[in-house]
């Protein structure tokens, strides 16, 4: 399949979501090269405020954090844990001018306990195609033309 | 200790008492405390006056006291020690004495986070225990606190407080005994609505063997409206408004809640006066001067002794 | 330990306006313990405050280094090396870190983005609370190890007042009355009779008799 991604993603992700061993994660990382940076974690409690900040700052336009199912979290609180961070995040950003949308979190409900990580990439592809560029990487997005300090771009 | 309250005076004639408050207006004017004044006279004993009541900024107690002391009513000069150090604490009481007033109820004062200033501090130098003895050992022994003499003695009938109703119950009467043995001469207590619990209180009282030790004057106040009872109940700390009063209140017309809130007031005070320990009755009427005389009346409590 | 609480970003961002170069400098010690300047903390605020620059427009170097303790000058001392660099430290330190900092470095700007809180406890995780005012003469044996002084809103030591209802304070029902706990821990002890003394006024001369404190041990100078 052909990568569409023409922004830059972080995708945290616990190492319980089905088929994401690491020979799945190479194969996406061949599929998307440097735009898209994917982080097994042992449990998505393990993320930090820091880890979703970071990514935000040096390189990514949008972070994704994918956990288990409510309830089904081995370490029994890891995925209600990443909640409280992640909402500590998104306030953060928008404090400093940064749309609080570009930290998603994505927990699927147990219905959907076996969904593949390569499934929620493929979503994540998609939508990732709406988000406008981050102001801290326009530089580097296409067509933000005019707005780049310096030299006139000639045609 | 010469005699120079009048409080004190009726008590020990073992005379039914009769006290009443006074809150000072939020601002300057002495008229405001005057007028307010004039409504108690003849129907009660002595005043107490508060002091910054639920830590907001009024005209202080002292000033108070003084004014109403210049149209011929006695002063209870309520203090708490939320505002004051024991410097200045120990310097109103020579300072109240030298005025005039000879009535003090030592309170610890609502916590300044309820009032128009939560940003001060609250000093809480000393308790209320701790002030009711610093007060007597003035008074008795002419000292201060760490020892150094006056060069004369304040003279100062000693009240505190006592509530019955809050919690830790079976601690309260603990307390009111350690307030006794501090120096209280006499208690006034929270507004009493639930009579039953309230006998219950002052068997404990009478068995601690403190009767004997202090005047006892149990507080009430009059209902204005079922609101209020509600109110009362479920928003103040430490009140008990049994749900039969609050009935009472709901099942009169609008025109008739303050006429019923003075009889069931009027009712209290009579079982008041049947219990043994009490030694007379603090009438509370906030912004509700006039009801005081009619109760006072209805209980046929007046003329006050002249004494 | 000593708590404390970030500072709202526009603030930091207020104070740290005037200087080019920020060191963002972090303690391992209290702070961390309360998750406010540990580590992370100073990594998570060094990078917002660099995407706040970025975005703003703003041309400003922040970077980030954690101390062990910032209240000994043997661990603040691991700066010297880089001082130089910087035209102001961005302290995560409690004000006693932020200070000591300053006092080793007083040509350079301290900016404290902690407001620092209380001496207390970790009740629980993610829960902290305050419980010793520093009085300087412990009386915690007399009220069976709970302190009037510090978990009672009034200071008494004859406690309880009128307000306490159904355990907890009249200025808040998520505040324990520090008396029903005092009554129900010694209770439970059998030594209620503890109660039954007047306690004179507290001697507060141990704690503001005479200005800022010290503590002088020649047995362990140098």
């Amino acid at each position: 399949m052909k990568n569409k991604l023409t922004r830059n993603l972080a995708i945290f992700y616990c190492q319980n979501v089905p088929g994401s061993q690491d020979d799945v994660r190479q194969s996406l990382e061949e599929k998307y090269g440097k735009a898209v940076r994917l982080f097994p974690m042992p449990c998505s409690g393990r993320i930090d405020v820091v880890h979703l900040l970071r990514a935000l700052e040096e390189y990514a336009d949008a972070v994704y954090v994918i956990t288990c199912p409510p309830g089904a979290c081995r370490y029994h609180e890891g995925n209600k844990r990443i909640v409280k961070r992640v909402d500590t995040a998104k306030k953060i950003i928008e404090s400093i001018g940064l749309e609080k949308d570009r930290i998603k979190l994505i927990t699927p409900p147990i219905e959907l306990a076996l969904k593949p990580l390569t499934s929620f990439v493929e979503e994540i592809e998609e939508e990732a195609a709406a988000i406008e560029p981050s102001a801290m990487h326009k530089k580097k997005a296409q067509g933000a033309g005019n707005k780049v300090q310096g030299k006139k771009e000639k045609k | 200790m010469t005699v120079v309250s009048n409080l004190k005076k009726v008590l020990e004639e073992g005379k039914f008492a009769v006290t009443a408050e006074c809150g000072p207006p939020k601002g300057a004017d002495p008229e405001a405390v005057i007028k307010k004044a004039e409504l108690l006279k003849g129907k009660v004993d002595a005043v107490n006056v508060t002091d910054n009541q639920t830590a907001i900024v009024r005209m202080s107690s002292m000033a108070a006291c003084s004014l109403i002391k210049s149209i011929g009513l006695e002063p209870v000069l309520q203090m708490v020690v939320r505002d004051r150090n024991r410097i200045a604490l120990q310097s109103d009481i020579l300072g109240a004495s030298a005025l005039g007033i000879h009535n003090v109820l030592c309170l610890s004062g609502d916590h300044q986070k309820f009032g128009n200033q939560p940003q001060a501090v609250g000093v809480f130098d000393l308790d209320s225990i701790q002030l009711v003895k610093t007060v007597k050992d003035m008074r008795d022994e002419g000292k201060i606190i760490g020892g150094d003499a006056l060069s004369k003695a304040p003279e100062m009938f000693i009240g505190a407080a006592a509530n019955p109703f809050a919690d830790p119950l079976a601690f309260r009467v603990v307390r009111l005994a350690k307030k006794v043995a501090a120096g209280a001469n006499f208690i006034q207590t929270q507004c009493i609505y639930n009579l039953d619990r309230f006998e219950k209180w002052m068997e404990m009282v009478r068995d601690k063997g403190l009767i004997e030790k202090c005047y006892i004057l149990g507080g009430v106040t009059p209902l204005k409206s079922p609101g209020m009872a509600k109110y009362m109940k479920n928003n103040v700390a430490g009140m008990d408004v049994p749900d039969e009063l609050i009935q009472r209140m709901q099942g009169v017309s609008k025109d008739k809640w303050k006429e019923e809130g003075i009889k069931i007031c009027v009712e209290t005070v009579e079982r008041l006066k049947s219990i043994k320990g009490i030694s007379g009755v603090h009438i509370m009427a906030i912004e509700w001067e006039e009801a005081v005389g009619e109760i006072a009346e209805k209980s046929g409590l007046l003329p006050r002794p002249l004494v | 330990m000593i708590t404390a609480e970030q500072k709202p970003i526009d603030e930091i961002r207020k104070m740290i306006a005037p200087y080019k170069k920020v060191l963002a400098v972090g303690c391992g010690s209290c702070v961390a313990e309360c998750a406010a300047g540990g580590e992370k903390e100073t990594g998570a605020l060094a990078s917002a405050l660099r995407m706040a620059c970025k975005i703003a427009g703003e041309d400003k170097t922040i970077d980030e280094k954690t101390l062990d303790r910032q209240c000994v000058r043997e661990f603040v001392i691991q700066l010297d090396d880089v001082i130089k660099d910087y035209d102001a430290i961005l302290s995560l330190g409690c004000g006693a870190g932020v200070q000591a900092v300053a006092e080793m470095y007083n040509e350079v700007i301290v900016i404290p983005a902690l407001n620092t809180e209380f001496l207390g406890e970790t009740r629980e995780q993610g829960l902290w609370v305050e419980n010793c005012l520093g009085c300087g003469d412990c009386m915690l044996y007399f009220f069976g190890g709970i302190c009037p002084l510090s978990r009672c809103s009034k200071q008494l030591l004859n406690g309880p007042c009128g307000g306490s209802q159904g355990g907890k304070c009249e200025i808040n029902p998520d505040v324990p009355c520090a008396w029903q706990n005092i009554i129900d821990r010694l209770s439970s002890q059998n030594a209620l009779e503890r109660l039954e003394m007047i306690y004179p006024p507290k001697d507060w001369s141990k704690k503001h008799g005479s200005g800022p404190r010290k503590i002088v041990r020649e047995d362990q100078q140098k």
